[in-house]
């Protein structure tokens, strides 16, 4: 195509409704009821009457559960299908679980009993605080209308917190159902309620030997509301029978047949495909495109631009403009959008940040007085007074999530509603967002929740249902699917703010800390500077100095699996080896001796974690040149009494003469707190977790040059394979009393560290700088 | 352009262009979705199918080239996901988002029909996939499973 024929369109720069060339087809009928697939469960009336607004139980006595949590593999189909039925009392076989209406959210308050939390017998046996739930600010959502106390309330999946944050009500839900169910057997038999006795669905009255099922009174509990559902109470955890025990995900059988309904699976009557393209410098927008030059081309039938989302919309970060190209299927949309000339329009500030100039602004804050968080006792006056000073200065890339199903959504806007079908982790925002952007009122906002191709920190931090609602508002009447390719899906997603820390500590003659210093450098946007550092050094010292120090850089950053602890757990365990080392001590010892000086409120507990995990890894054997055990504690939450997580690992790392780094073994220490609902999947989640900080601190690292994103495909930001997986790998949970934060997101951080020593240990070289495999580990 | 496509057992008349990756005609015309996307690019395996048995990448191949072979997807290799291998995954739980699961079996189950009793290492040489949720620990059991269940 010579430059002469190309007749590049100034796009549209008129603010409002969003300029779109090509043949449009006259809008269609709205589609309120799309029949959902197998595997799917789509906003739709139920098949008869609920109990409540959790459980609808069939005449077969078939329990579908409403989860109004998304599962992105974590479990929490089956976690909260588990609270509810604890409670209910039901035949665990026939439950199935099914998505909450987020358009119901939008319209109903949750019922009055439902908000009185917590309930009797559940408190944390040794006054460990109780779960978020009980505040207002986790009940209800950050911006938007909707109701106050809506229905589902949190309907939102982050923070490891669904288990924790939904307990209470969940199983409220469960006993509220249970006892109208219970009281519509004994008013049909006119017999006490007391009397009764509710088990895997049947109910039965021993007096009178009289049996039925859920199913066949759940049409009369579902009309007759419980006379005073304030007085129920949830059991206590030594009354458990389901929760606490190991159960198999409920759609893993449909995941293992490849008919779970992800949102990229999405096809509905009507629906045409949309590929886009975002400029790669985020801040930057279209300067114009060519639709002439692919206007021909087989199955394409429109192409827009659309503007930098509403950063309102989005938590504040800024992404960037783009084009989308409509075609009846997506593989033409893509292709066609390949050909399409583009030229961006690239704000030269934005386009000038690369990994280099970031990394030293980082590093140079770090010189600045930034904000300190913690100043205990004298550091400066036990500096000068030290018998050794030891210092390290470390660093972690900025990190994608990279999720293996790429950003998708399915949207149809008509002039009184919306309907999206999409993986989300945050559907009222997302209801949110659309309501917004197309001026219908939240309430007509019909959200279809899909099974997400993993989360690790929400995916609702990039801009994948804005664009797709923009594109469809422009197409009223045609439902447009958007997808993006794997290289868009690196564009939009926040990433993990890339981080600095030093790290500064005065020791004594014996090799104890006197003093410790640590300053942490990160985006001023960044999550979670201050993790594992705040509040109280882990690890005793009389005097301890901790400050947060910032610039600010154009890449939008969110929560990524882990958060803050994933790096500052790096920081701090990889310097408490070298602390080790440099005291002459055993890592493990050491760590054992100076938490055991400390003050924490669960001092004991990070002890137990240590003794075991060194126990079960055969701490102190000897091993052969080149493999090397390293321990790590992972806390969080541990500085101050109420929940928190703690576990510690022993790694067994080799490492090849040539500089390959092989994970042999890991030991896990966990604990199981109060509130541990399906054992299997914190397994699951710690064996997925080992992968996830493995491949962070290996394989990944997310560079920039000239503002944009360099590792925008698997090839370059690699994913650990089956070989790579640790051949042994051992767990054991250990009681403790305190709630739990949440396992699925900050366990196994230990790897990096682990990984590090190991490095350290064998070849002599001290990597302070994530990812390993960027250095030279080789060694003789 | 129209070309024929046998997927699973079943003829198939596509039209459409037929340098088309064959993930899309399988996904998109023939409308069986437990085929997924994720890097087209050939790296990660979620697109795994098998063509006369052999495991395919099919976001890298030309569907016109499938023309005449046999396709076979997750789909196909049971009615009620009690094939060997799918009872072997249910027995460990392997999945978690599942989205990388359907082109894990497929490549397992194209290892395990060459080699009936693969040991670990053929695993990690055959079974190169990648899986973001890291639930290799469990898949490697299952493989196994399937191998003792599959002879039996
Ligand atoms: S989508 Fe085909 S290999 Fe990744
Ligand atoms: S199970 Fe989620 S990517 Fe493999």
């Amino acid at each position: 195509m010579g430059v002469d024929r190309r007749k590049f369109l100034k796009a549209s720069a008129a603010a409002g409704a969003p300029f779109v060339l090509g043949l449009w087809i006259p809008p269609k009928p709205a589609m309120a009821g799309v029949a959902a697939p197998p595997g799917a469960s789509w906003d739709r009336e139920p098949p008869v009457p609920e109990v409540n607004a959790w459980i609808v139980i069939q005449p077969d006595d078939t329990v579908i559960v409403r989860i109004a949590q998304t599962e992105i593999g974590q479990g929490v189909w089956t976690s909260c299908a588990m609270m509810i039925c604890e409670e209910l009392q039901c035949d665990w076989k026939k439950v199935r679980p099914e998505y909450a209406s987020s358009n119901r959210d939008a319209r109903e308050q949750a019922p009055a009993w439902t908000l009185k939390v917590p309930g009797d017998g559940a408190q944390d046996p040794t006054g460990g605080g109780t779960p978020n739930m009980g505040a207002p600010a986790t009940r209800n959502r950050p911006g938007g209308l909707g109701v106050p106390d809506s229905l589902y309330r949190r309907m939102r999946t982050n923070a490891a917190a669904s288990v924790a944050d939904g307990r209470y009500y969940q199983q409220l839900a469960g006993a509220e159902a249970r006892e109208r169910l219970l009281l519509a057997a004994a008013r049909l038999w006119n017999a006490p309620v007391g009397e009764l006795v509710a088990k895997d669905s049947v109910i039965t009255h021993a007096k009178s030997r009289r049996r039925t099922t859920y199913g066949k009174v759940a049409h009369l509990a579902a009309a007759t509301p419980h006379p005073n559902p304030e007085a129920i109470r949830i059991k206590a955890a030594d009354q458990w029978t389901l929760m606490g025990t190991e159960q198999k995900n409920l759609d893993v059988p449909d995941k293992v047949m490849g008919r779970i309904v992800y949102g990229i699976d999405v096809k509905v009557p009507g629906m045409k495909w949309a590929a886009v393209k975002a400029c790669p410098v985020y801040g930057g927008d279209v300067k114009s495109f060519d639709f002439e030059a692919i206007r021909g081309r087989p199955g394409v039938i429109s192409a827009m631009q659309f503007g930098i989302p509403d950063p309102k919309l989005l938590r504040n970060h800024t992404f960037s403009g783009g084009v989308a190209v409509i075609a009846e299927s997506w593989w033409q949309a893509k292709t066609a959008l390949d050909a399409m000339p583009i030229e961006w329009a690239i704000p030269p500030k934005e386009g000038a940040f690369n990994t280099q100039n970031m990394h030293a602004a980082l590093i140079a804050s770090l010189d600045e007085p930034g904000r300190t968080r913690v100043n205990l006792g004298d550091v400066d006056k036990a500096f000068a007074g030290a018998a050794k000073i030891v210092e390290a200065t470390y660093s972690t890339p900025y990190l994608a999530r990279a999720r293996m199903e790429p950003g998708n959504a399915t949207v149809l806007v008509t002039d009184d509603r919306v309907d999206l079908w999409i993986g989300d982790q945050s559907p009222q925002e997302t209801r949110y967002s659309a309501s917004q952007i197309t001026g219908i009122p939240e309430k007509d906002v019909y959200l279809h929740l899909c099974h997400l191709g993993g989360g690790y920190g929400r995916n609702g931090n990039g801009p994948q249902a804005e664009q797709a609602i923009m594109i469809a508002n422009a197409h009223r009447g045609t439902p447009i699917h958007m997808l993006w390719t794997r290289e868009e899906d690196f564009i939009g997603t926040t990433y993990r703010a890339m981080s600095v820390a030093r790290l500064k500590a005065a020791l004594d003659a014996d090799g104890w800390p006197i003093a410790i210093e640590v300053r942490i450098g990160m985006d001023k946007e960044g999550f979670g500077p201050d993790a594992s550092f705040n509040g109280v050094s882990r690890y005793f010292t009389p005097n301890y100095r901790f400050s947060t120090h910032t610039t600010t850089f154009h890449v939008p950053v969110g929560t990524r699996r882990g958060v803050g602890q994933a790096a500052n757990e790096f920081y701090r365990e990889s310097f408490l080896n070298e602390l080790a080392h440099a005291a002459g001590k055993d890592p493990y010892l050491y760590r054992r001796e100076l938490i055991g000086r400390t003050n924490l409120p669960y001092k004991a507990d990070m002890i137990k974690a240590l003794d075991m995990a060194a126990e079960m890894s055969g701490w102190g054997t000897p091993l052969p040149k080149g493999k090397v055990r390293a321990i790590a504690l992972e806390e969080r939450g541990g500085e101050t009494k109420g929940a928190a997580t703690i576990s510690a690992m022993v790694h067994t790392v080799s490492l090849s003469p040539s500089g390959d780094i092989k994970l042999e073994r890991v030991d896990v220490a966990h604990e199981e707190g109060f509130g541990f609902i399906n054992p299997l999947s914190v397994r699951k989640q710690i064996e997925g977790q080992i992968h996830w900080f493995y491949n962070d601190a290996v394989h990944q690292a997310a560079n920039l040059e000239n503002g944009r994103i360099v590792e925008n495909n698997f090839d370059r930001f690699p994913i650990s394979r089956m070989a790579e997986d640790p051949p042994e790998l051992n767990i054991r949970f250990f009681k403790t009393g305190h709630w739990l934060i949440g396992m699925g997101h900050d366990r196994a951080t230990s790897v990096q560290s682990a990984i590090a020593e190991a490095i350290a240990q064998t070849s002599g070289k001290r990597i302070r700088d994530l990812p390993f495999n960027t250095h030279d580990l080789s060694w003789s | 352009m129209a070309f024929e496509l046998t997927v699973n057992g079943r003829r198939h008349r596509v039209d459409a262009d037929p340098d088309t990756p064959l993930l899309w005609i399988i996904r998109d015309q023939i409308g069986l979705t437990g085929t997924k996307f994720s890097c087209g690019i050939g790296q990660c395996g979620a697109c795994t199918v098998h063509l006369d048995g052999k495991p395919v990448r099919s976001c890298s191949l030309k569907a016109g080239l499938a023309a005449g072979k046999q396709i076979t997807t997750i789909e196909g290799i049971s009615k009620d996901g009690t094939h060997p291998i799918q009872e072997a995954w249910k027995a460990f739980d392997a999945p978690q988002c599942g989205y990388c699961q359907s082109g894990m079996i497929m490549a397992s189950l194209a290892l395990l029909k060459q080699n009936p009793r693969p040991n670990d290492a053929d695993i990690d040489a055959a079974v190169t996939n990648a899986c973001r949720c890291g639930t290799y620990h469990r898949i490697r059991k299952a493989i196994h499973r399937a191998a003792e269940l599959m002879r039996a």
